[in-house]
């Protein structure tokens, strides 16, 4: 009977909301690509990339990716605790308050109303919306720990509740601005206070929503589905403090050799290296988990994912730190090369674990068999292979850009105009294109899979559905 | 202990995040945009530039063009004097960018003459031959609203007069983003202090080669001149060529450091090779010469 | 030594020393099945 009282109809909406707003982010991101290659693919005033561009991140980060949260946390939290969620009146209004706002969001900016800050583009009224759906979810979680019967806190509380106070005050800091109208406002700070404040809230935006909500997930369905403990929950702890406390001081490093205070960008830089130390102890702590446990890789479609998944988040916590050194962003920074690692951390990280928590998730909210494993398989192979093609092909064009606007003539004047090395980009911007669709057909297999499990599924006790995604 | 109590574990781990911010994020506005900042040539934008930056904000412009030069040898070559922080104390929100699709914009003001705006915004390739800038043409369609500039002053703090503000009824969209644009950089004197001066003496290393060696050249002077000064030289926003007034010295001076007076950009970014092709180019290949 | 440095070292070896605090008690031989605990508790069945 304890089934009875977990609130599972509010985790089954986000994750189809999440799934929706995903597929609008993707979609969104393969038309920008090729208004990339084919300028004529603009249609001002409204469809144009400036416009469209900032709807493909926030609908990644804010539809998809706190969708994904949403689902995750509180369906987690609940079993964590032991407890039911402290309301569930609340969490209603959290689901139809976000929609509201993702809605709002992708109109405002297409209308050309924004902020213009990354990952931050919408204007004011948006602001506040996002911060009540934040606090409304934070309350439901937080007053659900509080209440919980569970004694001690597993590490994805840990993560969990960073992730709620981290990202609360990133927003509401970097929010700050004055209103002019209902839809322009002026940021509260000016030029170069402007941008480090910026680049705070944007690094650490990707730590407090794109890392530790991923590792929350990953440090509970790992365990859940390979059925054993992950390797050490000390190590997680130690990783875990690391990680939180050192992760707020890089933010400058998206600054190097810019007008910010020198002393600011040399700690960026210091910190994003010392950040590999905690990035890679909870990569090992996955990868210690699986011992003895390799042949799941094979066997369990769920483990391909978490464990693919945990492998870029390593790579990606070994490029950033490279990037964050002066020398090497001088040469690379502004070029294709930055878009190929963000999207290997969205494309390859956060959205592997994401996949792999839906697919857990569903056939226990919906007590059906997955509709097709053989599909899932497919599904993980498209998506790793248009990920791969979309950063391998960036990496390349980036390291050939900064080549091309560094070299110079014997004489010591530049040997290319902007325009010969902008050129040289259209080939590698049409496979990243073709990249993004094969990720999209990835997305839309994962989708079909999905809905014909609800559908067709075959009914599943809990036994059986655990025993499933093992076979 | 705080694995058991989740206000007190929230209370640490608030305090963890807030060490960084503090130092990172929150000190610095002790140094930045204070007075030791202050460039005394660097003014608030008018009214005509402020609508021009919040279009260049509302379009996204910043999705593919940086506002920093870093002070790094290829990118002073190539943009102009690397950016001081004073310059930026009046921009809310700055507009630095991350990714450079098109050219970092720091420093375009006054780099091209307005008419070369204008048209490059209107139709980008006719201008630009295979860039991917979107066409902004439907911008010279929109009027601009005086009403919205004042409340826009309140808020930034900038003295407008009613004159100023009148003025802007006239204007259109077109015409303010370009007024923005011909602004950007140009706070400071960088472009008298950065003047290219060019070293040691100027040698035609093409004296002399035929017809069929310049024909390839022809190729530089559609990606830089032929904009401006026309297919075929017969002139456009800038004006017919006529090669054989020039000496071949005298030309390299004007490509290489340009005329900006008179609006022709100094084109030192190409190199000298490619300068000297020009020239040759430009003084005998449409004369049929082989010289 | 001015003040500025004085501090500049006292915070930075103030975290360090937290830091090391932080190490110490989660791996103490005294708490080492308490670490621990937590992580088994993944495997049993909550409503599924």
């Amino acid at each position: 009977m304890q089934k009875a009282r977990y609130d599972t109809d509010i985790v089954r909406s986000f994750v189809n909301w999440s799934i929706v707003w995903g597929l609008v982010a993707v979609l969104v991101g393969v038309i920008v690509s090729f208004q990339m290659v084919n300028p004529s693919l603009n249609f001002p005033p409204y469809f144009t990339f400036g416009r469209l561009r900032p709807i493909h991140t926030n609908a990644g980060i804010y539809g998809w990716g706190v969708g994904v949260i949403f689902a995750t946390f509180l369906y987690m939290v609940q079993r964590l605790c032991r407890t039911p969620l402290w309301s569930p009146k609340l969490a209603r209004f959290q689901l139809w308050f976000f929609n509201a706002t993702i809605i709002a969001s992708a109109v405002t900016l297409l209308l050309g109303y924004t902020t213009s800050k990354e990952y931050h583009e919408m204007e004011w009224p948006i602001d506040i919306m996002v911060v009540v759906l934040w606090v409304a979810f934070a309350v439901n979680v937080i007053m659900t720990i509080i209440k919980r019967k569970e004694e001690r806190m597993y590490i994805s509380l840990w993560y969990m509740m960073a992730s709620l106070i981290g990202v609360a005050i990133l927003y509401v800091v970097n929010a700050a601005e004055v209103p002019v109208s209902l839809f322009k406002s002026y940021s509260a700070y000016a030029g170069t206070n402007d941008a480090n404040v910026e680049w705070w809230f944007g690094h650490n935006a990707v730590a407090m929503a794109l890392t530790a909500p991923p590792l929350a997930m990953f440090y509970y369905f790992l365990p859940k589905t390979t059925r054993v403990p992950i390797y050490s929950h000390r190590l997680s702890i130690i990783s875990f403090w690391s990680l939180i406390f050192m992760y707020l001081w890089t933010g400058a490093h998206h600054l190097l050799w810019t007008p910010v205070p020198d002393w600011i960008q040399t700690l960026a830089m210091a910190f994003s290296l010392m950040l590999i130390a905690p990035s890679w102890g909870s990569v090992f702590n996955g990868y210690l988990s699986m011992n003895g446990q390799w042949h799941q890789m094979r066997d369990n479609y769920l483990v391909k994912f978490l464990i693919v998944g945990i492998t870029f988040y390593g790579l990606q916590t070994l490029q950033g730190p490279m990037q964050a050194i002066r020398t090497f962003s001088a040469f690379i920074h502004y070029t294709d090369w930055i878009p190929a690692h963000i999207h290997m951390g969205t494309m390859g990280w956060v959205s592997m674990i994401a996949f792999a928590s839906i697919y857990y998730l569903v056939p226990r909210i919906y007590g059906r068999q997955l509709y097709s494993i053989p599909l899932a398989n497919l599904q993980f192979w498209l998506i790793l292979i248009g990920q791969l093609m979309w950063s391998i092909s960036l990496w390349i064009a980036g390291v050939l850009q900064a080549g091309m606007w560094t070299a110079m003539n014997p004489d010591g004047s530049l040997t290319y105009t902007f325009m010969e090395t902008m050129v040289e980009m259209y080939p590698y911007w049409w496979i990243r294109a073709a990249g993004g669709l094969v990720y999209l057909a990835g997305i839309i297999v994962f989708i079909y899979n999905l809905v014909m499990t609800v559908r067709r599924g075959e009914n599943a006790t809990v036994a059986t559905v655990a025993a499933e995604g093992r076979a | 202990m705080w694995e058991k109590k989740p206000i007190l574990f929230m209370l640490l781990a608030t305090g963890a995040i807030l060490v960084g911010t503090l130092i990172t994020m929150v000190l610095p506005f002790a140094w930045v945009n204070t007075e030791a900042d202050r460039i005394e040539t660097v003014t608030p934008y008018t009214a005509l530039q402020q609508e021009g930056r919040d279009i260049y904000i509302r379009e996204g412009c910043n999705n593919c063009h940086t506002q920093t030069v870093r002070p790094l040898v290829a990118e002073v070559l190539r943009y102009g004097d690397y950016s001081k922080s004073g310059e930026f104390v009046y921009d809310r929100p700055f507009l630095w960018g991350s990714k450079r699709t098109g050219p970092d914009l720091a420093r375009i003001g006054g780099k091209y003459p307005d008419e070369w705006h204008y048209k490059h915004m209107a139709s980008p390739r006719s201008m630009v031959p295979r860039t991917n800038m979107p066409a902004y043409a439907w911008l010279a369609d929109n009027k601009l609203d005086p009403q919205m500039i004042r409340r826009k002053m309140d808020v930034l703090g900038f003295p407008y007069t009613e004159e100023e503000i009148n003025a802007l009824a006239d204007k259109t969209e077109m015409d303010a983003i370009i007024a923005y644009m011909q602004k950007l950089g140009t706070g400071i004197p960088w472009h008298e202090a950065a003047a290219t001066t060019i070293v040691g003496e100027l040698k035609n290393p093409y004296t002399g080669v035929d017809h069929a060696t310049m024909e390839p050249w022809e190729k530089l002077y559609e990606a830089n001149c032929a904009a401006c000064h026309g297919e075929h030289e017969e002139g456009d926003i800038g004006p017919e060529l006529d090669g054989s007034a020039y000496e071949e010295n005298e030309l390299f001076e004007i490509i290489y450091k340009g005329v900006p007076e008179n609006g022709m950009p100094a084109f030192s970014s190409l190199g000298s090779d490619k300068v000297w092709k020009l020239v040759n180019f430009i003084k005998y290949y449409t004369q049929g010469e082989d010289h | 030594m001015d003040l500025a440095s004085i501090l500049y070292l006292g915070v930075t070896f103030g975290l360090f020393v937290i830091f090391a605090l932080i190490v110490l008690r989660t791996y103490s031989k005294k708490r080492r099945k308490d670490g621990e605990i937590a992580k088994y508790r993944m495997l049993e069945d909550d409503d599924d």
